[in-house]
């Protein structure tokens, strides 16, 4: 590609992809526009064209796909060009941008109609949800949705069907105050002599085929086991579910869940449930690349219920915050014009005491 | 313009948009405490039908968790449907305000950001306030994760056919950030991994030394660091396809024998004015001064990130991140000392010469190195470049370059191909430290560890190593020595609670406090100074007296009740609870040692015991 049709290929990306081009490449990336942020781009990678070349086709490609994963109605869907290196020279304006600037901004009646409660509907449980118990019976699963999914649900059908095969099962939270919420839950669910719960210093029904424990404590379980010193049966392991695993990540805790994941007994079915992350693939193939079968992911950013933002003035006025209703994916300078012009009023106004 | 709404007005908008229930993210515990006394002094009161609804639900938390009905604020939530939720309440307060929400009782909640995930506390609306958190005595900008999640809320299945994420400003919000972190993709997330002493004793204990490392390859911190090698790899492949064309010529080594050359030609000659010497002392360091090396300077201390040569003068110089966080460029001359440690560093081309998270990670670093490091040894040569034998620069002549049919060749290719020799060789050492830095780490460990006689010579547990292992909690390395220097001999419930609840709280919240005991005076005394002596191997818990003091009144007075002691202090229930939930699993911890340190794990049992009553019964 010639510096030239490199420099139109930026040209027609949308900031943010620009952005994440330049995380690593450029400081303080943030500040500049998208005129200044190509250029900068370029001279930087001055002495690697190829590697930001290879990096531009990845992020596009994968912005294609997730456009295509994303249903209609809720964002106008940009036309990328699937392989940058064969349109390189386009000079007309990228077609997000045409829909975003030439489509009538929402209107605040459009943007809150709508609101109110479903009708009560029997319980269908969702394809992924489906998905994820099809593929549990097989092997391990890490799930990756959106906050409010159905997660729970997943748990709970994956529990009982290991209950009926007599296997025990372990879910672990990330907080004492969730293992509790969940022990009183769970306990309704299956009756309270088939939940147990464990901390530090207290066990309750620690014989119950479901066992629900922080993370730590399963830790500690799995070294004493691994030292000689069986404590809880550990050999009719049939299932662990490990919810809000991308804890994972967390700075001080992060590594228990590394450790248990590591020394999790291999006879024993994982279920990963995590809210989105950026990559959950890294994890699925992290477990398949350290446990007897390859992991599978579940994973959709679709949020069940849609989703709006709105921007609400100190005097009260409301308006919606994007241009669109729904949230426009990938494109955070489609602005509602009345929120860009209160929002600059209000920086104008505050703005002396801010600097003070 | 206010700067931002006020709270009594943001509801009635909310309410009056049909926009209820919904949570409110504000700043901080004091910003929610607030905004609820604006509410007591409004005049809104709730339909009777609503109030009733939510005296039924706290009613039946009630039964459940009595701490509830002692909650000051159970009328103005029944009054006006709004209520905070944060850390300094009880957890049974949060449950009770949780309950209130799943059924619907409730118009709003003003909660901090700190609301945990997984909690079940969705609403139809959410309002953002902020677009920057502190984290670690530092505001920083939220994530697109972060800002999802707490968007996540918004909208529940099944009770909201949509939901809303609701904006309003106040004093430096960023709105960018916001919409970006709205519109974006969460971010990647990163292993955490680090090598504790607990781990290295409960590996040891089942594996021996020979198998860590395969153990170690299995962590997601090694997937990723393999991640990074692989990308290191395939630059590697890209700078050999550069160096084919200087493939083999009439000596196998070229570039070496022809640099040997080219530097005794150039000696035999008198040295130019031009060419400026370091002097030997920094000519020999200038191989350490490799990114993410740690350096003593004149003042303070270093980690080096690049190391390059001026322009004009071609002195060496350096890139310095310093004490203070602030990044540098000075001579090379400015390093007095070189330690024998490194960090990881991504590097990058252009400034600040890594990745945005390794600079993060090295400024955390710098911040955690203890006081003392081990100097490496350097040998300072005569000479700043391959020392040469006189006996071959008096034999020039023995020389086949000058001769050779690939001289002019070799002239000509020279300068390339031995940066992109450096290259190669720089990148294999990256890869080679991606490949063995968990494994140094653990290594790091085991010397300790066999230092302080928890494992002998062949890194197996000894006596000591053995019920060490058993305590598995953050700071086990000062209360393991604790233990052995028998610092809690035969001690009283009431002290050794005291000790553990100052071992184990990590909060720096100001507040007053009761006065400990003259005992508990002394015996801190006696572990802050030896925290102090650990502090190159584990850095030392903050060892609050107040807290421990409280801890102390708690388990010594049994008639006092909760608001008794809620009276002695003004630390936050939710804290105070949080505190002894701490101190109860570190102190169930000493409980395991019941076969090697009977009188102590009695003790344990004891404080624990005097402990659990009241609030601190209420949750498992
Ligand atoms: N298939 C379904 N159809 C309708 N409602 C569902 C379905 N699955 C789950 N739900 C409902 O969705 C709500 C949220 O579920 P859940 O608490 O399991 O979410 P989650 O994914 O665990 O969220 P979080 O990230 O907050 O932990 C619950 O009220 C649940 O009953
Ligand atoms: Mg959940």
């Amino acid at each position: 590609m010639t510096t030239h049709e490199l420099e139109q290929l930026l040209l027609q990306q949308p900031v943010s992809l620009l952005h994440r081009l330049a995380r690593g490449r450029i400081s303080r990336h943030f500040r500049s526009g998208k005129r200044k942020l190509i250029d900068l781009l370029l001279q930087a990678s001055a002495e690697n064209r190829p590697g930001l070349e290879s990096d531009l086709a990845a992020l596009i490609e994968e912005q294609s796909q997730r456009q295509q994963a994303r249903p209609a109605a809720t964002a106008p869907k940009p036309k990328v060009p699937a392989r940058p290196a064969t349109s390189p020279i386009s000079t007309r304006p990228h077609r997000a941008e045409e829909h975003g600037h030439h489509e009538p901004p929402v209107s605040l009646h459009e943007w809150l109609s709508g609101i109110g409660v479903p009708q009560a509907q029997p319980f269908v449980p969702d394809a992924w949800q489906v998905d994820a118990l099809a593929k549990l019976a097989e092997t391990d699963v890490v799930v990756s949705v959106p906050t409010g999914s159905g997660k729970t649900y997943v748990a709970i059908e994956a529990t009982k069907r290991a209950m009926q095969e007599n296997r025990t099962v372990i879910y672990t939270s990330p907080l004492k105050a969730l293992s509790n919420t969940k022990f009183t839950e769970f306990s309704r669910l299956f009756g309270p002599e088939q939940v147990g719960i464990l901390t530090g210093d207290r066990r309750e029904h620690a014989q119950a085929p479901l066992l629900i424990m922080t993370t730590e404590i399963l830790r500690n379980l799995l070294y004493d086991a691994a030292g000689g010193e069986i404590d809880v049966r550990l050999d009719t392991l049939g299932l662990v579910i490990m919810d809000e695993s991308q804890y994972l990540a967390d700075p001080e805790r992060g590594v228990v869940w590394e450790e248990t994941l590591i020394f999790c007994p291999s006879q024993a079915r994982l279920l990963l449930l995590s809210a989105s992350i950026g990559n959950p693939q890294d994890i699925a193939d992290w477990l398949t690349a350290i446990r007897p079968n390859p992991c599978a992911l579940i994973r959709h950013t679709k949020r069940s219920v849609p989703l709006r933002a709105g921007y609400l003035h100190p005097n009260e006025k409301l308006t919606p915050l994007f241009r669109t209703a729904g949230i426009p994916y990938g494109q955070p300078h489609l602005l509602h014009p009345e929120a860009k012009r209160l929002f600059a009023e209000y920086e104008e106004e505050t703005g002396p005491s801010r600097s003070r | 313009m206010p700067p931002s709404i006020h709270p009594v007005d943001l509801v009635a908008t909310l309410r009056q948009r049909n926009l209820t229930p919904a949570i409110i993210f504000l700043t901080s515990r004091r910003a929610c405490d607030e905004a609820m006394q604006s509410f007591e002094r409004s005049q809104v009161t709730l339909p009777k039908a609503q109030q009733d609804q939510i005296a039924r639900v706290l009613a039946q938390v009630t039964e459940q968790y009595p701490s509830i009905a002692e909650h000051p604020l159970i009328d103005t939530v029944q009054r006006i449907g709004v209520a905070a939720h944060h850390a300094g309440h009880l957890p049974s307060w949060k449950i009770a305000v949780e309950e209130l929400m799943r059924t619907g009782s409730l118009d709003a909640v003003f909660a901090t950001t700190t609301l945990a995930a997984g909690v079940d506390f969705p609403a139809r609306t959410v309002v953002v306030t902020q677009s920057s958190i502190r984290k670690a005595r530092d505001f920083t900008d939220l994530t697109a994760s972060e800002i999802q999640q707490l968007a996540g809320r918004a909208g529940r299945r099944g009770k909201d056919l949509v939901g809303f994420a609701v904006i309003t400003p106040s004093p430096y919000i960023d709105l960018t950030v916001l919409t970006k972190g709205l519109t974006g993709q969460p971010e990647a997330i990163h292993s955490q991994f680090v090598i504790s002493y607990p781990m290295v004793l409960n590996l040891l204990k089942a594996h021996p030394r020979e198998q860590i490392q395969s153990i170690l390859a299995k962590s997601f911190a090694q997937f990723q660091l393999n991640q990074r090698t692989a990308v290191l790899e395939t630059k590697l492949d890209g700078l050999r396809a550069e160096m084919e064309p200087f493939g083999p010529r009439v000596c196998s080594d070229w570039i070496t024998q022809w640099q040997v050359f080219d530097q005794a030609r150039k000696r035999k000659k008198p040295r130019g004015l031009g060419a400026r010497q370091e002097s030997p002392d920094v000519a020999a360091r200038l191989h350490f001064l490799t990114p993410g090396r740690v350096v003593g300077l004149t003042r303070g201390r270093g980690i080096i990130l690049r190391q390059y040569r001026s322009k004009g003068q071609h002195a060496p110089m350096v890139t310095l991140l310093r004490d203070g966080g602030s990044l540098n460029e000075c001579p090379a001359s400015i390093v007095t000392q070189v330690f024998d440690r490194t960090f990881d560093c991504e590097e990058t081309s252009a400034y600040p010469w890594c990745t945005p998270q390794t600079l993060e990670q090295l400024t955390h670093h710098l911040l955690d190195l203890p006081p003392r490091l081990p100097i490496l040894p350097i040998l300072t040569h005569q000479n700043e470049e391959i020392p040469l034998d006189s006996s071959i620069i008096q034999t020039l002549g023995d020389f086949a370059c000058p001769t050779c049919p690939s001289r002019q060749a070799c002239q000509r290719d020279f300068p390339r191909a031995s940066r992109v020799r450096q290259d190669i060789q720089r990148h294999m050492k990256s890869i080679q430290a991606l490949q063995t830095s968990l494994w140094h780490r653990f290594q790091e460990r085991i010397d300790v560890l066999e230092r302080f006689g928890y494992l002998n010579a062949t890194a197996q547990l000894t006596a000591d190593g053995e019920w060490a292992r058993l305590i598995r909690i953050d700071h086990s390395l000062l209360i393991t020595e604790l233990i052995r220097a028998e610092a809690f001999g035969a001690i009283d419930p009431p002290l050794l609670a005291a000790v553990m609840a100052s071992i184990a709280h990590d909060d720096d919240r100001p507040g007053s406090f009761p006065r400990g005991s003259a005992g508990l005076v002394t015996l801190l005394f006696q572990v802050r100074k030896l925290a102090e002596s650990l502090a190159p191997h584990e850095a030392p818990p903050m060892l609050r007296a107040d807290v421990a003091a409280l801890t102390e009144r708690w388990v010594a007075d049994q008639t006092l009740t909760w608001i008794g002691l809620a009276r002695l202090t003004t630390m936050a229930e939710g804290d105070m609870f949080r505190l002894f939930a701490r101190t109860i699993e570190f102190l169930s911890q000493l409980k395991t040692l019941k076969a090697t340190h009977p009188s102590l794990a009695e003790s344990a049992d004891q404080a624990i015991a005097g402990m659990r009553r009241g609030v601190l019964e209420e949750l498992p």
